[in-house]
């Protein structure tokens, strides 16, 4: 009782302890501001490659492999997935309309299965708005208002369907979606929409002229692909001018910045990939070869790079899902025996990324372990204000021991003390950083406005928002353990009051 | 000043010492000199006893106060002890020493000895605290409460119950010291210069007090003084010189 007494009356009567408690909560608040916004960004990662590829894909690279429409059905009908779609991917080069040049991945992909496997649809970016973002307040989104010449709807259409209307002859043809950051012909706001930008086109004449375009309503691209014979042997470069149906908006920059999407029978043309291709003559030795001709017609059969597979409810056990689609694929192989490869990579989604991840991983960790070494920084200071505020009131413990408080009552007042100081530096420390990283992303854009100071590049962090997540497991984690090195930083001068003379600590002056 | 009333005593007809000290030894090492403080005294306190320990500064007084309350143990000697009521005090383990200090002690020293962060009545309320612990005290809160009040307003202090000591004189801060050595109804109240931080009024307004409580509850003191003028108040005087009984 007169511990919880005297730790009250001492906690709000010196300035040291409340010192004290300021350490802990700095400590606190940035090992879990580190924690959140690393392990967020882990969490993003992790959350935006499922975005693109769904839970596990079948990988086959450069020469690909056929007859994936009957492994879709196959994997279609297991109860454990809940839809496949194909895709290849292959590196290009994108020409854009102001003359620049990119290195894209391009993928090809059927936009309606693609979606089914995939968060596509919803990462279509231009598309009609009925809400503001949140951090829209004044409505300056372009998606909130018309379009000219062309209706939101439509575009989202394109989208979906990776094509658009030829205007001259009014037929849609096969179009490209880029990623949002790949052309630079799209301005980011502070408040997180997009809008197009005029844009400076260079003339043969050395001259510019401004050119204000919205891509997905009349924008074309020019990409340029290798393709590989069905032994990954690399042959004429393919060139296709596609007009642009739409852009998306993954939150990876690194997505957004490098990928291309195009339709799968686009890819599969300029790849050589597309049935009726006549197989070239298959060399012997290094890659696997085969000739998946079609017994009909003679002809061979089209081909995938990729069999994305999404796996059914919202957490999918990826490795469980994999190790399915194994099954799925090795029945799947052994009746197209000689014209499917016999093992391709099927790889889960954290797998595909794993190299990525698991540096992000060791990252965050080492992070953590110099953030925790730094904040015993915090115990050494409760422990050195402890020892000097023992020495100061060696005689109130020297009045407690003559009015009867035992050794072990004295030295609770102390231990007690440095929970107090832990609980309300923790938790002050705790709500500081739920503060800060609830509102990371308007205070990093305050930072870069007023002091030019941009630590979240996106360009080096790969998303473009900072995550701003708290994850309350964490908090409870670095509270307690705040709580607990305070304690411990309060036992030693604990002790040391303890262990004072009674006789000695009433005479001292 | 206000009256003290009589609170309720124990059956005290027993007619063995309440005290007895024999042969008692305490010598304090300073590096690796020894100060011999007292040398083989020897006397006894009986029930409701005001005996007073005369002597001059460094004569050992004090430290005299300090075995006779716990706070302290002898020299290990032959034929050396501490008995109180019979039961050996330089035995005991170091948890009954906290107990008897708690519950059959009151201790009123020189500089009083307040704690300065607790409000006056806090400070009474600290050796209760103490004994009951957090559940006990809080059972007999209000009941605690209120003694402490009416030792308070008994020494003429129920206007300062919430105020810290640094802002009583220091005639009120001793006052506050003989109600928080009064609280735990301990049978032995041990005194060391009661009188001797105060000015000459003061000191005998409190002197007053301590005999008023004697009188009311015959309360056994043992005050530890170098005023003969104190030491004539007292039943019977103890004189020490160079940590030696010399007149009992």
């Amino acid at each position: 009782m007169y511990q919880a007494l005297l730790t009250r009356r001492y906690l709000f009567s010196k300035v040291m302890p409340l010192l004290a408690a300021l350490a802990v909560l700095l400590c606190t608040s940035m090992v879990l501001i580190t924690w959140s916004v690393m392990g967020g960004f882990l969490n993003m990662l992790i959350g935006t490659g499922r975005t693109m590829t769904g839970d596990v894909t079948i990988i086959w690279p450069s020469s690909g492999f056929a007859h994936y429409e009957d492994l879709i059905q196959r994997l279609e009908k297991d109860p454990m997935v809940a839809a496949a779609a194909p895709m290849i991917e292959t590196p290009g080069i994108i020409y854009l309309p102001d003359g620049r040049k990119e290195w894209v991945m391009v993928r090809g992909v059927d936009g309606r299965s693609y979606a089914r496997v995939t968060d596509y649809a919803s990462i279509l970016w231009w598309k009609k708005l009925t809400t503001p973002l949140p951090k829209d307040k004044d409505g300056n989104d372009p998606r909130l208002g018309g379009l000219a010449g062309i209706t939101w709807d439509e575009v989202y259409q394109n989208g979906l369907n990776l094509e658009r209307t030829n205007p001259d002859t009014g037929q849609p043809e096969a179009a490209a979606v880029l990623g949002i950051e790949v052309s630079h012909f799209n301005l980011r706001s502070a408040e997180g929409y997009y809008t197009p930008i005029p844009r400076a086109v260079p003339q043969p004449n050395g001259g510019v002229t401004i050119a204000n375009e919205f891509l997905p309503r009349s924008g074309h691209v020019t990409l340029n692909v290798l393709p590989t014979d069905i032994t990954g042997k690399g042959v004429e470069t393919a060139t296709a001018i596609l007009p642009v149906a739409n852009e998306f908006q993954s939150g990876l920059y690194e997505t957004d910045k490098q990928v291309v999407l195009v339709r799968l029978d686009v890819a599969q043309k300029m790849l050589h990939m597309d049935r009726g291709r006549p197989a070239p003559p298959p060399t012997t030795g290094g890659e696997e070869s085969f000739e998946p001709l079609d017994a009909g017609t003679g002809q061979i059969e089209p081909r995938v790079t990729h069999v994305l597979v999404k796996g059914r409810g919202k957490e999918t056990d990826s490795a469980a899902l994999a190790e399915r689609v194994s099954a799925i694929y090795r029945g799947f192989a052994h009746d197209h025996a000689g014209e499917v490869p016999d093992s391709p990579n099927i790889m889960t989604w954290r797998e595909l990324n794993g190299t990525f991840i698991t540096a992000v991983e060791k990252e965050t960790a080492l992070v953590l372990v110099l953030f925790c070494f730094i904040s015993l920084v915090a115990v050494v200071l409760v422990l050195a204000i402890f020892w000097s505020m023992v020495a100061e009131k060696t005689k109130d413990i020297g009045i407690l021991r003559a009015l009867g408080a035992s050794r072990m009552g004295v030295a609770w007042i102390w231990v007690r003390y440095g929970l107090a100081i832990g609980v309300v530096g923790g938790i002050l420390g705790g709500i500081t950083a739920f503060l800060i990283v609830h509102n990371i992303n308007p205070i990093h854009e305050w930072m870069g406005r007023a002091l030019h100071i941009t630590i979240w590049d996106p360009r080096i962090y790969y998303f473009i928002v900072i995550p701003n997540q708290v994850n309350p497991m964490h908090a409870a984690i670095v509270m307690a353990g705040f709580v607990l090195s305070c304690a411990i930083g309060a036992l030693v001068p604990a002790v040391r009051a303890a262990m004072l003379h009674p006789v000695r600590a009433l005479r001292f002056e | 000043m206000a009256t003290l009333a009589a609170q309720p005593t124990r059956d005290r007809t027993t007619a063995a010492p309440l005290l007895r000290v024999e042969n008692l030894r305490k010598t304090y090492h300073l590096g690796r000199v020894d100060v011999p403080v007292l040398r083989g005294v020897a006397l006894s306190v009986r029930e409701g006893e005001f005996v007073a320990i005369l002597g001059a500064s460094g004569s050992g007084k004090s430290t005299l106060l300090h075995l006779l309350g716990g706070l302290d143990r002898p020299d290990a000697a032959q034929g050396s002890s501490i008995q109180y009521e019979g039961r050996p005090l330089h035995e005991m383990s170091t948890r009954d020493l906290d107990r008897y200090r708690n519950r059959e002690v009151g201790f009123i020293f020189q500089f009083y000895h307040l704690l300065p962060e607790l409000s006056v009545i806090d400070n009474v309320l600290l050796a209760p605290m103490i004994r009951y612990g957090r559940f006990g005290f809080m059972k007999r809160a209000a009941q605690l409460r209120a003694e402490a009040q009416a030792l308070l307003t008994q020494v003429g202090l129920s206007h300062r119950l919430k105020h810290r000591p640094a802002e009583l004189s220091g005639g009120e801060r001793q006052r506050v010291a003989i109600a928080r050595s009064l609280i735990n109804k301990p049978r032995l109240l041990l005194a060391d210069e009661p009188t001797g931080n105060l000015d000459h009024v003061t000191g005998a307004t409190i002197l007053d007090m301590l005999m008023e409580i004697r009188a009311q509850r015959r309360q056994t003191m043992v005050v530890v003084t170098h005023d003969e003028h104190t030491a004539a108040r007292a039943d019977r005087v103890i004189r020490l010189l160079d940590g030696q009984v010399v007149t009992a």
